[in-house]
């Protein structure tokens, strides 16, 4: 018995034996063990990843963009990754954090998508599905607390509406007309609202891309794990387009005259 | 080895569709048939006993301390209400309970109203202290075993054998992080009862006790006051100015004092007092609990 | 081993007042992390039937789930029983719903507010494991230490003496309440950074009760269908976005 009155009537601490009391009582763990299958790890930390994605809303349909950057940790080892993925005719996912487990994510919904076309129903997963299956795919997956360790962006326009949320590796899901993940949520994102909250109706596409290459462009200036090649999906009434690689014009200049790091002093 | 080939083996779509889906589909509300027709209503309670969805981590226990124990670490998020001061004792008119209403959720009080007695049936009560969503739920679910135990046989169940239900009910779950420590208190064949039973797996038979952070302050005034031949009147009196002394002096009870009596043929709710008004003016009859004996005489005016 | 923490908070707050027959449930619509802003349109107030509203916060992930899966039960309900759960049952089963994740705990505060069978004002809050208890008026979320003492002073009268020969009423009309709501979540804005953006208040009527309380009120668009049984409505306002 607890003989200290401010401990009664709170969650007991068994591991903490305040009156030596040994054994302390565990609860046996008499499971069977299956140490080859248990030593097998679940996702804990990212291994190789991808840094932030974008995305507006704009007059026709929906703008995505996203650099081909996959960083093991501070080296940047695969430069030619495509983190913009189509899903079939009216949905794009971008996504940032860990590429296998995106990878894992492109590999399911190829599946979803044949099993889909395979009822022969003449339905057709839009993005507002896409995203469905996925929150519900990222919270399980979170709930066994063996994550898929990505931040996932799905846009996608059908049937004359522009659709662009969120999902996250706790099963987060969050829906406006722009979007930003990793740092460009707090790089871009400001730029990304200022230019575009209000007028999502008028924006024009080539405004969108300049937009979009505005902040991929101090993006790179600013973040370390991130890269000047980088690719732009549109999702419009005429489909999904994911450009090729486009490079970023970037100044360092500037860099001249910089005065004051370490020992220089002129 | 099993558990690596249900893993990885198996290519066809349709199988990994459907594993997919086995991920998806969450163990605690199954799609079987049973959800649907008369079964509908019982929800986690369709098997017989309920079920539990618990973390796949090496240690659950731990986890859950990690994340909800706020007497370990304050800082901790999910923050679940306790309850504090409670108190029954036996004597020749049955039995008195006595509870404050405080709920408080780390350092913040949730509720001043909170029902801490819980009417189990209408000759048991059990009392709240602890968690109180444990409590709550459990004693709920006795007070259904306890009506199943009358319709199975035609008798009411003894105190004896209701707080024994609880007690080796929540021995099963020790060790997982439960938080209770509840009264089980009615009038049986044997006379008036009193139960104590925690979530440590303790279940003792007494003739007064409190629990709680308050209950030291509340044993002082119980144990001077208490005697076998109280009356009815004195008896209540007691337990409210034991519940008034946690209350004023213990910084996570106060509120309210809910004073409860059972007696042969049931419990009876005699009354709620609010414990700042028995400080400043008593339970009814004029003299304040902690007021007047602290400022009669002592006056900076003149006598006139 | 296990350095993946499966909780996080999305900050926001909920309140529900209870009235003498009708009941209103607000929240705001800001949905944060930490310091961003994640986005200034995400509802945390739901309706599950013509009677019930609930509103969540906490965990949003852990919230929309428990949502889905009550409207799930309540829907199964309604096929077993060809009625709607009544309010107090539909508490009891948040209760078991919640206490079955009780070693994995649903990072939500609920609050359910609606009229009961007796056709009163009802406001149920929960903490995350389940215990529960029924109210007049309740906040929750991380502006609930701003705005429950207001609550308790206008809506109980906590601390007001009551005009010499008057008493105080024991239900506030709907205008009132209405009133008290909008000027919590504008103050809890002003001192809060997790909540603003906008705030949303579902009103939910008792059967028969009529429209007085609402008329003047800018913005009330109806979400029932007929015009005999209970009625809800919903009011959105602008609070700001700094």
């Amino acid at each position: 018995m607890d003989h200290f009155p401010t401990n009664w009537g709170r969650p007991r601490n068994d591991m903490f034996d305040a009156y030596g009391t040994y054994p302390i009582h565990q609860r046996p763990d008499n499971r069977p063990k299956d140490t080859f299958a248990d030593s097998v790890q679940r996702t804990q930390q990212p291994i190789v990843t991808g840094t932030s994605v974008l995305a507006i809303k704009f007059k026709d349909g929906i703008m995505m963009a996203a650099d081909n950057l996959a960083s093991y940790g501070s080296l940047a080892r695969f430069k030619d990754v495509q983190r913009l993925h189509p899903v079939g005719r009216y949905t794009v996912i971008g996504a940032g954090g860990d590429m296998s487990d995106f990878q894992h994510i492109q590999h399911i919904l190829e599946e979803v998508q044949i099993a889909e076309s395979t009822q022969q129903d003449g339905h057709e997963l839009g993005p507002v599905e896409i995203h469905e299956y996925m929150s519900q795919v990222m919270y399980a997956r979170r709930s066994k607390l063996d994550p898929l360790w990505n931040s996932l962006l799905i846009g996608g326009f059908k049937d004359g509406k522009r659709f662009l949320s969120y999902v996250d590796l706790l099963g987060t899901t969050y829906s406006a007309s722009t979007l930003a993940t990793g740092f460009g949520a707090y790089i871009a994102q400001p730029l990304l609202r200022k230019a575009v909250e209000g007028h999502e109706d008028d924006l024009t596409a080539e405004q969108a891309q300049n937009i979009l290459e505005y902040c991929m462009r101090v993006l790179f200036y600013r973040d370390a794990r991130s890269l000047d090649k980088y690719q732009i999906a549109t999702i419009t009434a005429e489909g999904v387009n994911i450009s090729g690689s486009l490079k970023l014009q970037t100044s360092w200049d500037f860099a001249e005259n910089i005065r004051g790091y370490g020992a220089q002093t002129q | 080895m099993n558990s690596l080939i249900q893993r990885f083996a198996g290519s066809s779509s349709g199988i990994e569709l459907q594993k997919r889906n086995a991920t998806v589909v969450d163990d605690d509300g199954e799609l079987s048939d049973v959800m649907w027709g008369s079964m509908a209503g019982f929800g986690s309670l369709a098997k017989g006993v309920p079920t539990f969805t618990v973390p796949s981590v090496p240690d659950p226990a731990a986890f859950l301390r990690l994340h909800t124990d706020d007497h370990a670490d304050p800082s901790c998020r999910i923050k679940i209400q306790h309850g504090t001061t409670t108190l029954a004792f036996r004597y020749q008119g049955g039995v008195i309970v006595a509870v404050d209403s405080r709920a408080t959720a780390g350092n913040y009080i949730a509720s001043g109203t909170v029902k801490k007695v819980i009417e189990i049936n209408p000759y048991l009560l059990g009392t709240m202290a602890g968690g109180a969503a444990d409590c709550q739920f459990w004693e709920t679910y006795l007070g259904m075993h306890c009506r199943l135990h009358e319709l199975r046989n035609h008798e009411r169940i003894s105190v004896s054998a209701a707080s024994k239900y609880l007690s080796n009910l929540v021995y099963s779950y020790k060790g997982m992080g439960l938080s209770m420590g509840t009264m089980i208190c009615g009038w049986d064949k044997t006379g008036p009862a009193i139960f104590y039973v925690d979530s440590d797996g303790t279940r003792l038979r007494g003739d007064l006790f409190s629990v709680g952070s308050g209950s030291t302050f509340a044993y002082g005034v119980l144990d001077q006051g208490y005697r076998w031949d109280l009356t009815d009147e004195e008896a209540q009196e007691l337990g409210r100015r034991s519940i008034y002394a946690a209350g004023h002096r213990d910084a996570f009870s106060g509120n309210s004092c809910n004073l409860y009596h059972v007696k042969e043929r049931g419990w009876e709710f005699i009354g709620n007092y609010d414990i700042n008004k028995l400080h400043y003016d008593g339970p009814g009859n004029g003299q304040g609990y902690g007021y007047e004996v602290r400022v009669e005489g002592k006056t900076s005016a003149v006598a006139a | 081993m296990s350095s993946f923490n499966p909780y996080t908070q999305n900050g926001g707050t909920i309140l529900a007042i209870a009235g003498a027959d009708f009941s209103v449930v607000a929240g705001d619509t800001r949905q944060s992390e930490g310091y961003n802003i994640q986005t200034r349109y995400a509802p945390k107030v739901f309706r599950l039937t013509d009677r019930a509203v609930l509103a969540v916060n906490g965990f949003a992930a852990d919230g929309n789930m428990f949502v889905k899966k009550v409207k799930q039960r309540l829907e199964w309900y309604r096929h077993a029983h060809a009625k709607d759960m009544p309010l107090r049952s539909i508490a009891r089963l948040i209760q078991t719903m919640l206490y079955s994740r009780r070693f994995f705990p649903y990072y939500v505060y609920n609050i359910l507010g609606g009229i009961e069978e007796d056709g009163s004002g009802a406001v149920y809050s929960f903490d995350p494991v389940g215990s529960y208890e029924r109210e007049t008026c309740r906040a929750a979320g991380p502006a609930q230490s701003l705005l429950q003492p207001f609550l308790d002073n206008q809506i109980y009268f906590k601390n007001q003496q009551p005009a010499p020969g008057m008493s105080h009423p024991t239900h506030l009309p709907l205008q009132a309440v209405l009133a008290l709501v909008i000027d919590s979540f504008t103050s809890a804005t002003e001192r809060h950074i997790e909540v603003g953006d906008g705030l949303e208040m579902y009103i939910i009527l008792g059967k028969g009760r009529g429209l007085q309380g609402l008329e003047g009120v800018k913005g009330v668009q109806e979400l029932t269908i007929s015009e005999d049984g209970e009625r809800i409505f919903v009011v959105r306002r602008e609070l700001k976005k700094d």
